[in-house]
Protein backbone atom coordinates (compact mmCIF):
# COMPACT_ATOMS: atom_id res chain seq x y z
CA UNK A 1 0.00 0.00 0.00
CA UNK A 2 1.19 3.77 -0.98
CA UNK A 3 2.39 4.92 2.02
CA UNK A 4 0.64 8.74 3.13
CA UNK A 5 2.02 11.84 4.78
CA UNK A 6 -1.33 13.12 5.61
CA UNK A 7 -2.78 11.44 9.39
CA UNK A 8 -6.66 12.11 8.29
CA UNK A 9 -9.15 12.61 11.32
CA UNK A 10 -12.03 11.17 9.98
CA UNK A 11 -15.25 11.95 11.23
CA UNK A 12 -19.16 9.79 9.84
CA UNK A 13 -22.10 10.83 9.88
CA UNK A 14 -25.04 8.18 8.73
CA UNK A 15 -27.70 9.40 6.70
CA UNK A 16 -30.21 6.76 6.89
CA UNK A 17 -28.10 3.15 5.61
CA UNK A 18 -28.83 0.31 6.79
CA UNK A 19 -26.09 -0.02 8.62
CA UNK A 20 -23.75 -2.88 6.69
CA UNK A 21 -21.13 0.40 5.85
CA UNK A 22 -21.37 1.88 9.39
CA UNK A 23 -20.27 -2.26 10.48
CA UNK A 24 -17.43 -2.28 7.50
CA UNK A 25 -16.38 1.70 8.96
CA UNK A 26 -16.07 -0.23 11.86
CA UNK A 27 -14.02 -3.13 10.68
CA UNK A 28 -11.55 -0.70 9.71
CA UNK A 29 -10.63 -0.36 13.87
CA UNK A 30 -10.41 -4.12 13.70
CA UNK A 31 -6.81 -5.92 14.16
CA UNK A 32 -7.22 -7.17 10.28
CA UNK A 33 -7.18 -3.73 8.69
CA UNK A 34 -6.21 -1.62 11.35
CA UNK A 35 -6.48 2.13 10.52
CA UNK A 36 -4.59 3.48 13.24
CA UNK A 37 -1.06 1.66 11.53
CA UNK A 38 -1.81 4.64 8.38
CA UNK A 39 -1.79 7.45 10.64
CA UNK A 40 -5.99 7.92 10.75
CA UNK A 41 -8.47 7.90 13.36
CA UNK A 42 -12.04 8.20 14.05
CA UNK A 43 -12.70 11.76 15.37
CA UNK A 44 -15.43 12.34 17.82
CA UNK A 45 -16.48 16.03 16.70
CA UNK A 46 -16.08 17.11 12.81
CA UNK A 47 -13.74 20.23 14.59
CA UNK A 48 -11.74 17.61 14.50
CA UNK A 49 -11.78 15.75 11.62
CA UNK A 50 -10.34 16.34 7.98
CA UNK A 51 -12.52 13.89 6.43
CA UNK A 52 -16.21 13.57 6.57
CA UNK A 53 -17.67 10.05 5.53
CA UNK A 54 -21.23 10.08 4.73
CA UNK A 55 -23.47 6.69 3.89
CA UNK A 56 -26.98 6.36 3.01
CA UNK A 57 -29.21 8.00 0.42
CA UNK A 58 -29.70 11.05 2.58
CA UNK A 59 -32.87 11.16 4.79
CA UNK A 60 -34.96 14.32 5.21
CA UNK A 61 -34.89 13.75 8.91
CA UNK A 62 -30.49 13.94 8.03
CA UNK A 63 -30.42 16.55 5.89
CA UNK A 64 -29.66 19.45 8.50
CA UNK A 65 -27.45 17.92 10.30
CA UNK A 66 -25.32 16.46 7.90
CA UNK A 67 -24.63 19.74 6.44
CA UNK A 68 -24.46 21.68 10.13
CA UNK A 69 -21.44 18.72 10.37
CA UNK A 70 -19.83 19.21 7.24
CA UNK A 71 -20.32 22.79 7.70
CA UNK A 72 -18.47 22.53 11.33
CA UNK A 73 -15.32 21.44 9.92
CA UNK A 74 -12.19 23.53 8.98
CA UNK A 75 -11.09 23.65 5.53
CA UNK A 76 -9.49 22.17 3.24
CA UNK A 77 -11.60 19.17 4.28
CA UNK A 78 -12.78 15.86 1.99
CA UNK A 79 -16.14 14.75 1.50
CA UNK A 80 -16.42 11.05 0.85
CA UNK A 81 -19.07 8.82 0.29
CA UNK A 82 -19.19 5.64 1.44
CA UNK A 83 -21.87 2.89 -0.44
CA UNK A 84 -23.92 2.96 -3.14
CA UNK A 85 -26.98 4.61 -1.38
CA UNK A 86 -24.45 7.18 -0.36
CA UNK A 87 -23.32 7.72 -4.50
CA UNK A 88 -27.04 8.18 -5.46
CA UNK A 89 -27.23 4.42 -7.08
CA UNK A 90 -28.93 2.53 -3.49
CA UNK A 91 -31.67 0.40 -3.37
CA UNK A 92 -33.95 3.12 -1.82
CA UNK A 93 -33.07 6.14 -4.08
CA UNK A 94 -36.37 7.19 -5.26
CA UNK A 95 -37.87 6.28 -1.33
CA UNK A 96 -40.40 9.08 -0.05
CA UNK A 97 -38.70 10.25 2.20
CA UNK A 98 -35.12 9.45 0.69
CA UNK A 99 -32.60 11.81 -1.08
CA UNK A 100 -30.47 11.81 -4.08
CA UNK A 101 -27.44 10.20 -2.09
CA UNK A 102 -25.64 11.60 1.18
CA UNK A 103 -22.72 12.30 -1.07
CA UNK A 104 -24.39 13.49 -3.68
CA UNK A 105 -25.94 16.11 -1.67
CA UNK A 106 -22.84 16.95 0.21
CA UNK A 107 -20.46 17.29 -2.76
CA UNK A 108 -18.52 14.25 -1.85
CA UNK A 109 -14.91 14.50 -3.95
CA UNK A 110 -14.23 11.02 -3.47
CA UNK A 111 -17.10 7.80 -4.01
CA UNK A 112 -16.78 4.49 -2.73
CA UNK A 113 -19.61 2.04 -4.74
CA UNK A 114 -20.14 -1.20 -3.10
CA UNK A 115 -22.98 -2.40 -1.06
CA UNK A 116 -21.68 -2.10 1.30
CA UNK A 117 -18.01 -1.58 0.10
CA UNK A 118 -15.20 -3.72 1.76
CA UNK A 119 -12.72 -2.14 4.57
CA UNK A 120 -9.85 -2.86 2.09
CA UNK A 121 -12.18 -0.22 -0.96
CA UNK A 122 -13.20 2.28 1.87
CA UNK A 123 -9.38 2.47 3.03
CA UNK A 124 -8.36 3.07 -0.62
CA UNK A 125 -11.14 5.69 -0.84
CA UNK A 126 -9.59 7.52 2.51
CA UNK A 127 -6.35 7.09 0.88
CA UNK A 128 -7.52 9.05 -1.94
CA UNK A 129 -8.93 11.60 0.21
CA UNK A 130 -5.40 12.21 2.04
CA UNK A 131 -3.91 12.59 -1.25
CA UNK A 132 -6.34 15.36 -2.33
CA UNK A 133 -6.13 16.62 1.08
CA UNK A 134 -2.22 16.52 0.55
CA UNK A 135 -2.68 18.66 -2.98
CA UNK A 136 -1.83 15.13 -4.88
CA UNK A 137 -4.19 13.30 -7.15
CA UNK A 138 -6.97 15.34 -9.45
CA UNK A 139 -8.70 18.74 -8.23
CA UNK A 140 -11.81 16.79 -9.64
CA UNK A 141 -13.93 13.88 -8.41
CA UNK A 142 -12.27 10.26 -8.02
CA UNK A 143 -13.37 7.20 -7.72
CA UNK A 144 -12.93 4.20 -6.43
CA UNK A 145 -12.87 0.98 -8.38
CA UNK A 146 -15.66 -1.60 -7.52
CA UNK B 1 -41.00 10.36 30.10
CA UNK B 2 -39.56 13.88 30.94
CA UNK B 3 -38.15 15.40 34.03
CA UNK B 4 -37.90 19.41 34.79
CA UNK B 5 -37.23 21.21 37.49
CA UNK B 6 -34.35 22.58 40.04
CA UNK B 7 -31.48 20.23 39.77
CA UNK B 8 -32.37 18.81 36.30
CA UNK B 9 -29.29 19.49 33.51
CA UNK B 10 -30.41 18.13 30.39
CA UNK B 11 -28.27 16.47 28.25
CA UNK B 12 -28.77 15.79 24.45
CA UNK B 13 -27.02 13.58 22.54
CA UNK B 14 -27.44 12.69 18.57
CA UNK B 15 -28.64 12.14 15.88
CA UNK B 16 -24.88 12.76 14.94
CA UNK B 17 -22.82 10.45 17.30
CA UNK B 18 -19.31 10.19 18.71
CA UNK B 19 -18.83 6.80 16.97
CA UNK B 20 -19.48 5.15 13.75
CA UNK B 21 -23.25 4.39 14.73
CA UNK B 22 -26.78 4.79 13.25
CA UNK B 23 -28.24 8.25 13.67
CA UNK B 24 -30.89 8.55 17.05
CA UNK B 25 -31.35 11.07 19.23
CA UNK B 26 -31.56 10.98 23.11
CA UNK B 27 -32.78 13.12 25.69
CA UNK B 28 -31.59 12.34 29.11
CA UNK B 29 -32.66 14.65 32.33
CA UNK B 30 -29.99 14.21 35.07
CA UNK B 31 -30.05 14.28 38.70
CA UNK B 32 -26.49 15.00 39.59
CA UNK B 33 -25.42 11.54 37.88
CA UNK B 34 -28.27 10.00 38.05
CA UNK B 35 -30.45 9.66 34.66
CA UNK B 36 -34.03 11.05 36.19
CA UNK B 37 -35.80 10.63 32.74
CA UNK B 38 -34.57 9.43 29.38
CA UNK B 39 -36.19 10.12 26.32
CA UNK B 40 -35.59 8.52 22.60
CA UNK B 41 -36.10 10.16 19.20
CA UNK B 42 -36.23 8.48 16.03
CA UNK B 43 -37.22 8.78 12.79
CA UNK B 44 -33.56 10.31 11.29
CA UNK B 45 -33.23 6.89 9.18
CA UNK B 46 -36.40 7.02 7.84
CA UNK B 47 -36.47 6.76 4.02
CA UNK B 48 -40.19 5.29 3.39
CA UNK B 49 -39.48 1.97 2.87
CA UNK B 50 -42.59 0.48 3.59
CA UNK B 51 -44.47 2.96 1.02
CA UNK B 52 -41.36 3.09 -1.74
CA UNK B 53 -42.07 -1.07 -1.92
CA UNK B 54 -45.99 -0.85 -2.61
CA UNK B 55 -46.58 -1.87 -6.16
CA UNK B 56 -43.21 -3.52 -7.03
CA UNK B 57 -43.09 -6.87 -7.94
CA UNK B 58 -43.21 -9.41 -4.49
CA UNK B 59 -39.99 -11.86 -6.13
CA UNK B 60 -38.64 -8.60 -7.31
CA UNK B 61 -38.67 -6.85 -4.39
CA UNK B 62 -36.55 -9.23 -2.17
CA UNK B 63 -33.03 -7.20 -2.93
CA UNK B 64 -34.55 -3.88 -1.60
CA UNK B 65 -36.05 -6.19 1.57
CA UNK B 66 -32.43 -7.51 2.26
CA UNK B 67 -31.22 -3.82 2.15
CA UNK B 68 -33.63 -2.03 4.98
CA UNK B 69 -31.45 -3.54 7.98
CA UNK B 70 -27.89 -4.77 7.26
CA UNK B 71 -27.30 -6.75 10.51
CA UNK B 72 -30.68 -7.93 10.23
CA UNK B 73 -30.90 -9.16 6.50
CA UNK B 74 -31.18 -13.35 6.94
CA UNK B 75 -33.74 -13.21 9.45
CA UNK B 76 -35.90 -10.30 7.57
CA UNK B 77 -35.34 -12.01 4.14
CA UNK B 78 -36.56 -15.55 5.58
CA UNK B 79 -39.44 -13.74 7.02
CA UNK B 80 -40.54 -12.40 3.86
CA UNK B 81 -39.31 -15.58 1.65
CA UNK B 82 -41.35 -17.66 4.22
CA UNK B 83 -44.63 -15.16 3.28
CA UNK B 84 -44.15 -15.07 -0.15
CA UNK B 85 -43.43 -19.20 -0.33
CA UNK B 86 -47.11 -19.17 1.95
CA UNK B 87 -48.72 -17.31 -0.99
CA UNK B 88 -47.73 -19.73 -3.70
CA UNK B 89 -48.34 -22.72 -1.60
CA UNK B 90 -45.03 -24.00 -2.22
CA UNK B 91 -42.52 -25.91 -0.12
CA UNK B 92 -38.92 -25.53 0.02
CA UNK B 93 -36.02 -28.50 -0.50
CA UNK B 94 -34.21 -29.83 2.64
CA UNK B 95 -30.76 -28.82 1.38
CA UNK B 96 -32.09 -25.14 0.61
CA UNK B 97 -33.92 -25.58 4.42
CA UNK B 98 -30.17 -26.38 5.85
CA UNK B 99 -28.42 -23.32 3.79
CA UNK B 100 -30.99 -20.74 5.33
CA UNK B 101 -30.03 -22.23 9.13
CA UNK B 102 -27.03 -21.73 8.37
CA UNK B 103 -27.08 -18.43 7.29
CA UNK B 104 -29.22 -17.21 9.67
CA UNK B 105 -27.12 -19.10 12.63
CA UNK B 106 -24.11 -16.99 11.26
CA UNK B 107 -25.90 -13.84 10.94
CA UNK B 108 -26.64 -14.61 14.78
CA UNK B 109 -23.02 -15.17 15.04
CA UNK B 110 -21.52 -12.12 13.69
CA UNK B 111 -23.94 -9.99 15.00
CA UNK B 112 -23.62 -11.35 18.53
CA UNK B 113 -19.91 -11.31 18.93
CA UNK B 114 -20.08 -7.65 17.73
CA UNK B 115 -22.57 -6.78 20.42
CA UNK B 116 -19.85 -8.37 22.90
CA UNK B 117 -17.12 -6.08 21.51
CA UNK B 118 -19.78 -3.44 22.11
CA UNK B 119 -20.35 -3.78 25.69
CA UNK B 120 -16.90 -4.53 26.47
CA UNK B 121 -16.66 -0.59 24.40
CA UNK B 122 -19.28 0.65 26.90
CA UNK B 123 -17.26 -0.35 30.12
CA UNK B 124 -14.10 1.28 28.47
CA UNK B 125 -12.12 -1.92 27.56
CA UNK B 126 -10.21 -1.38 24.10
CA UNK B 127 -9.26 -4.53 23.91
CA UNK B 128 -12.28 -6.46 24.19
CA UNK B 129 -13.96 -4.64 21.45
CA UNK B 130 -10.63 -5.00 19.29
CA UNK B 131 -10.70 -8.42 19.68
CA UNK B 132 -14.36 -9.07 19.18
CA UNK B 133 -14.14 -6.79 15.89
CA UNK B 134 -11.06 -9.07 15.04
CA UNK B 135 -13.28 -12.80 15.24
CA UNK B 136 -16.39 -10.77 13.45
CA UNK B 137 -14.58 -10.16 10.66
CA UNK B 138 -13.66 -13.75 10.52
CA UNK B 139 -17.44 -14.72 10.41
CA UNK B 140 -18.04 -12.13 7.88
CA UNK B 141 -15.37 -14.06 5.72
CA UNK B 142 -16.49 -17.50 6.28
CA UNK B 143 -20.21 -15.64 5.30
CA UNK B 144 -18.47 -14.49 2.12
CA UNK B 145 -17.24 -17.84 1.44
CA UNK B 146 -20.65 -19.99 1.72
CA UNK B 147 -22.75 -17.11 0.34
CA UNK B 148 -20.50 -14.25 -2.17
CA UNK B 149 -21.44 -11.46 0.31
CA UNK B 150 -19.72 -10.68 3.90
CA UNK B 151 -23.43 -9.59 4.92
CA UNK B 152 -25.10 -12.57 3.62
CA UNK B 153 -27.13 -10.33 1.95
CA UNK B 154 -29.57 -11.96 -0.80
CA UNK B 155 -28.42 -15.14 0.48
CA UNK B 156 -32.08 -16.38 0.99
CA UNK B 157 -34.23 -15.67 -1.48
CA UNK B 158 -37.96 -16.73 -2.34
CA UNK B 159 -37.86 -20.29 -3.18
CA UNK B 160 -34.77 -21.14 -2.15
CA UNK B 161 -31.00 -19.64 -1.74
CA UNK B 162 -28.71 -18.08 -3.92
CA UNK B 163 -25.79 -20.89 -3.67
CA UNK B 164 -23.77 -21.02 -6.46
CA UNK B 165 -21.08 -19.23 -4.08
CA UNK B 166 -21.64 -22.10 -1.30
CA UNK B 167 -18.12 -23.05 -0.80
CA UNK B 168 -18.60 -25.60 2.44
CA UNK B 169 -16.90 -28.91 3.39
CA UNK B 170 -14.77 -29.51 6.21
CA UNK B 171 -12.21 -26.74 6.16
CA UNK B 172 -14.86 -24.16 6.80
CA UNK B 173 -16.32 -26.32 9.64
CA UNK B 174 -12.50 -26.40 11.52
CA UNK B 175 -12.51 -22.14 10.81
CA UNK B 176 -15.90 -21.84 12.87
CA UNK B 177 -14.14 -24.53 15.54
CA UNK B 178 -11.56 -22.07 15.70
CA UNK B 179 -13.31 -19.11 15.63
CA UNK B 180 -15.28 -20.99 18.69
CA UNK B 181 -12.08 -21.89 20.58
CA UNK B 182 -11.14 -18.09 20.36
CA UNK B 183 -14.25 -16.40 21.25
CA UNK B 184 -14.31 -18.53 24.95
CA UNK B 185 -10.73 -16.90 25.46
CA UNK B 186 -12.17 -13.70 24.67
CA UNK B 187 -15.23 -13.93 26.83
CA UNK B 188 -13.49 -15.42 29.69
CA UNK B 189 -10.66 -12.95 29.35
CA UNK B 190 -13.84 -10.45 30.08
CA UNK B 191 -15.46 -11.62 32.83
CA UNK B 192 -12.40 -12.42 34.55
CA UNK B 193 -11.56 -8.32 34.62
CA UNK B 194 -13.29 -7.30 37.60
CA UNK B 195 -13.58 -4.40 36.68
CA UNK B 196 -15.52 -4.77 33.47
CA UNK B 197 -17.40 -7.48 35.14
CA UNK B 198 -18.59 -5.24 37.68
CA UNK B 199 -19.67 -2.45 35.58
CA UNK B 200 -21.96 -5.29 33.56
CA UNK B 201 -23.60 -6.29 36.95
CA UNK B 202 -26.36 -4.21 38.26
CA UNK B 203 -26.55 -2.25 34.84
CA UNK B 204 -29.37 -1.33 33.25
CA UNK B 205 -31.60 -3.92 35.17
CA UNK B 206 -34.64 -4.99 33.62
CA UNK B 207 -37.10 -7.11 35.49
CA UNK B 208 -38.99 -10.07 33.72
CA UNK B 209 -42.25 -8.08 34.91
CA UNK B 210 -41.29 -5.07 32.76
CA UNK B 211 -39.76 -7.27 29.77
CA UNK B 212 -43.34 -9.33 29.43
CA UNK B 213 -45.69 -5.57 30.02
CA UNK B 214 -43.55 -4.26 27.56
CA UNK B 215 -43.21 -7.01 25.06
CA UNK B 216 -39.49 -7.16 24.44
CA UNK B 217 -38.44 -10.25 22.49
CA UNK B 218 -34.80 -11.95 21.90
CA UNK B 219 -32.02 -12.54 24.00
CA UNK B 220 -33.26 -9.10 25.78
CA UNK B 221 -36.25 -11.13 26.83
CA UNK B 222 -34.55 -14.51 27.42
CA UNK B 223 -31.81 -12.81 29.75
CA UNK B 224 -34.88 -11.93 31.97
CA UNK B 225 -35.54 -16.06 32.36
CA UNK B 226 -38.28 -16.20 29.60
CA UNK B 227 -36.80 -18.62 27.05
CA UNK B 228 -39.30 -17.13 24.28
CA UNK B 229 -37.92 -18.15 20.93
CA UNK B 230 -39.29 -18.02 17.58
CA UNK B 231 -37.13 -21.01 16.64
CA UNK B 232 -38.78 -23.22 19.20
CA UNK B 233 -42.07 -21.59 19.65
CA UNK B 234 -43.13 -22.68 16.59
CA UNK B 235 -40.43 -24.57 14.19
CA UNK B 236 -39.70 -23.82 11.25
CA UNK B 237 -37.57 -24.52 8.38
CA UNK B 238 -34.60 -26.93 9.42
CA UNK B 239 -35.03 -26.07 13.00
CA UNK B 240 -37.84 -28.62 13.09
CA UNK B 241 -35.02 -31.05 12.66
CA UNK B 242 -31.76 -29.26 14.15
CA UNK B 243 -33.59 -28.29 17.40
CA UNK B 244 -31.51 -25.36 19.48
CA UNK B 245 -31.14 -25.48 22.91
CA UNK B 246 -32.78 -22.05 24.17
CA UNK B 247 -29.85 -19.94 26.87
CA UNK B 248 -31.58 -18.13 29.36
CA UNK B 249 -30.14 -16.20 32.08
CA UNK B 250 -32.65 -14.46 35.24
CA UNK B 251 -30.31 -11.22 36.13
CA UNK B 252 -31.96 -8.62 33.44
CA UNK B 253 -28.99 -6.97 33.97
CA UNK B 254 -26.22 -5.96 31.28
CA UNK B 255 -24.25 -9.27 32.78
CA UNK B 256 -27.39 -11.29 31.60
CA UNK B 257 -27.16 -10.04 28.07
CA UNK B 258 -23.75 -10.43 27.72
CA UNK B 259 -23.78 -14.27 29.47
CA UNK B 260 -26.95 -14.49 27.32
CA UNK B 261 -25.47 -13.85 24.20
CA UNK B 262 -21.93 -16.07 24.95
CA UNK B 263 -24.47 -19.08 25.46
CA UNK B 264 -26.76 -18.50 22.14
CA UNK B 265 -23.01 -18.29 20.61
CA UNK B 266 -22.02 -21.29 21.48
CA UNK B 267 -25.47 -22.91 20.26
CA UNK B 268 -25.48 -20.94 17.03
CA UNK B 269 -21.59 -22.01 16.13
CA UNK B 270 -22.42 -25.77 17.18
CA UNK B 271 -26.20 -25.46 14.58
CA UNK B 272 -23.99 -24.01 12.20
CA UNK B 273 -21.55 -26.84 11.72
CA UNK B 274 -24.25 -29.79 12.12
CA UNK B 275 -25.97 -27.95 9.25
CA UNK B 276 -22.63 -27.71 7.31
CA UNK B 277 -21.84 -31.26 7.99
CA UNK B 278 -25.36 -32.21 6.85
CA UNK B 279 -24.65 -30.19 3.52
CA UNK B 280 -21.41 -31.00 3.17
CA UNK B 281 -19.35 -29.62 -0.18
CA UNK B 282 -21.68 -30.06 -2.83
CA UNK B 283 -23.43 -26.82 -4.59
CA UNK B 284 -27.01 -25.80 -3.26
CA UNK B 285 -29.82 -25.99 -5.50
CA UNK B 286 -31.26 -23.09 -7.62
CA UNK B 287 -34.20 -20.76 -5.91
CA UNK B 288 -37.85 -22.30 -7.53
CA UNK B 289 -39.16 -18.85 -8.29
CA UNK B 290 -42.82 -18.97 -5.99
CA UNK B 291 -45.81 -18.03 -8.46
CA UNK B 292 -47.30 -15.52 -5.68
CA UNK B 293 -50.70 -14.44 -6.83
CA UNK B 294 -53.37 -12.39 -4.66
CA UNK B 295 -53.94 -12.97 -0.81
CA UNK B 296 -52.29 -12.15 2.44
CA UNK B 297 -49.78 -13.37 4.72
CA UNK B 298 -47.44 -12.60 7.58
CA UNK B 299 -43.96 -14.26 7.95
CA UNK B 300 -41.23 -14.51 10.90
CA UNK B 301 -37.78 -16.06 11.82
CA UNK B 302 -35.86 -15.29 14.61
CA UNK B 303 -33.52 -12.97 14.03
CA UNK B 304 -29.97 -11.63 16.04
CA UNK B 305 -32.42 -9.23 18.11
CA UNK B 306 -35.55 -11.12 18.24
CA UNK B 307 -38.10 -12.05 16.15
CA UNK B 308 -38.68 -10.43 12.70
CA UNK B 309 -42.25 -10.10 11.49
CA UNK B 310 -43.19 -9.66 7.47
CA UNK B 311 -46.64 -8.63 6.85
CA UNK B 312 -47.57 -8.80 3.39
CA UNK B 313 -50.55 -8.00 0.73
CA UNK B 314 -50.44 -8.86 -2.49
CA UNK B 315 -52.81 -8.04 -5.23
CA UNK B 316 -53.37 -9.69 -8.85
CA UNK B 317 -49.94 -11.15 -10.37
CA UNK B 318 -48.18 -10.73 -7.36
CA UNK B 319 -47.53 -6.71 -6.82
CA UNK B 320 -47.45 -5.44 -3.16
CA UNK B 321 -50.35 -3.66 -1.91
CA UNK B 322 -48.75 -3.13 1.50
CA UNK B 323 -45.85 -4.59 3.35
CA UNK B 324 -46.07 -4.15 7.49
CA UNK B 325 -42.02 -4.50 8.49
CA UNK B 326 -42.24 -5.23 12.65
CA UNK B 327 -38.55 -5.52 13.76
CA UNK B 328 -37.32 -7.07 17.10
CA UNK B 329 -35.71 -3.23 17.42
CA UNK B 330 -38.94 -2.09 17.25
CA UNK B 331 -40.39 -4.09 20.01
CA UNK B 332 -37.37 -3.93 22.05
CA UNK B 333 -36.65 0.16 22.03
CA UNK B 334 -39.09 0.75 24.77
CA UNK B 335 -37.04 -1.73 27.15
CA UNK B 336 -33.51 0.42 26.71
CA UNK B 337 -35.90 3.23 28.35
CA UNK B 338 -37.32 0.86 30.69
CA UNK B 339 -33.80 0.19 31.67
CA UNK B 340 -31.92 2.85 31.96
CA UNK B 341 -33.89 4.40 34.67
CA UNK B 342 -32.29 4.95 37.80
CA UNK B 343 -28.69 4.59 36.45
CA UNK B 344 -26.00 6.85 36.40
CA UNK B 345 -25.21 8.64 33.16
CA UNK B 346 -21.90 7.48 32.27
CA UNK B 347 -23.64 3.92 31.93
CA UNK B 348 -25.88 5.20 29.25
CA UNK B 349 -23.29 3.59 26.28
CA UNK B 350 -22.87 0.30 28.69
CA UNK B 351 -26.35 -0.31 28.88
CA UNK B 352 -27.29 0.93 25.31
CA UNK B 353 -25.18 -1.27 23.68
CA UNK B 354 -25.90 -4.31 25.94
CA UNK B 355 -29.46 -4.11 23.83
CA UNK B 356 -27.54 -2.81 20.35
CA UNK B 357 -30.81 -2.19 18.80
CA UNK B 358 -30.77 -0.94 14.43
CA UNK B 359 -32.38 2.19 14.24
CA UNK B 360 -32.52 1.08 10.38
CA UNK B 361 -35.30 -1.01 10.85
CA UNK B 362 -37.09 1.06 13.59
CA UNK B 363 -37.21 3.71 11.34
CA UNK B 364 -37.71 1.68 7.98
Amino acid sequence: MERYAHSLGIRHVACGSCNACEHEMNALESPQYDLAQEGWQIAASPRHADVLTVTGPMTQAMREAAAASAGAMAQPRVVVAVGDCAIGTGVWSGAPSSGAGAGVELHARVRIPGCPPSPDAIKTGLGRAAALLDGKGSNGETDVLR
Amino acid sequence: MTASGRGITEVVVGPVHAGIIEPGRFRIGTNGETIASFEMQFGFAHRGVETALIGRDAVGAAPAIARICGGCTAARSWAYARALEDLAGVCVDERSELARLLFAELERIYNHIFDLGAACAGAGYGYGRTAALGLVERVHRVCARLSGHRFLFDAIVPGGVRGEAFEGGAAVIAELETIRGDLERLVHDVLANDSVRRRFEGAGILSARSVRELGGVGPARRACGDPLDARIENPYGAYARIMPFIATQSGGDVAARFRVKTQELRESLRLASCALEHLGGAKLPAPQKPEVGAGSTTGIAEGARGVETMRVRTGARGALQSVSIISASARNWPLVARAMEGNIVPDFPLVNKSFNLCYACMDK
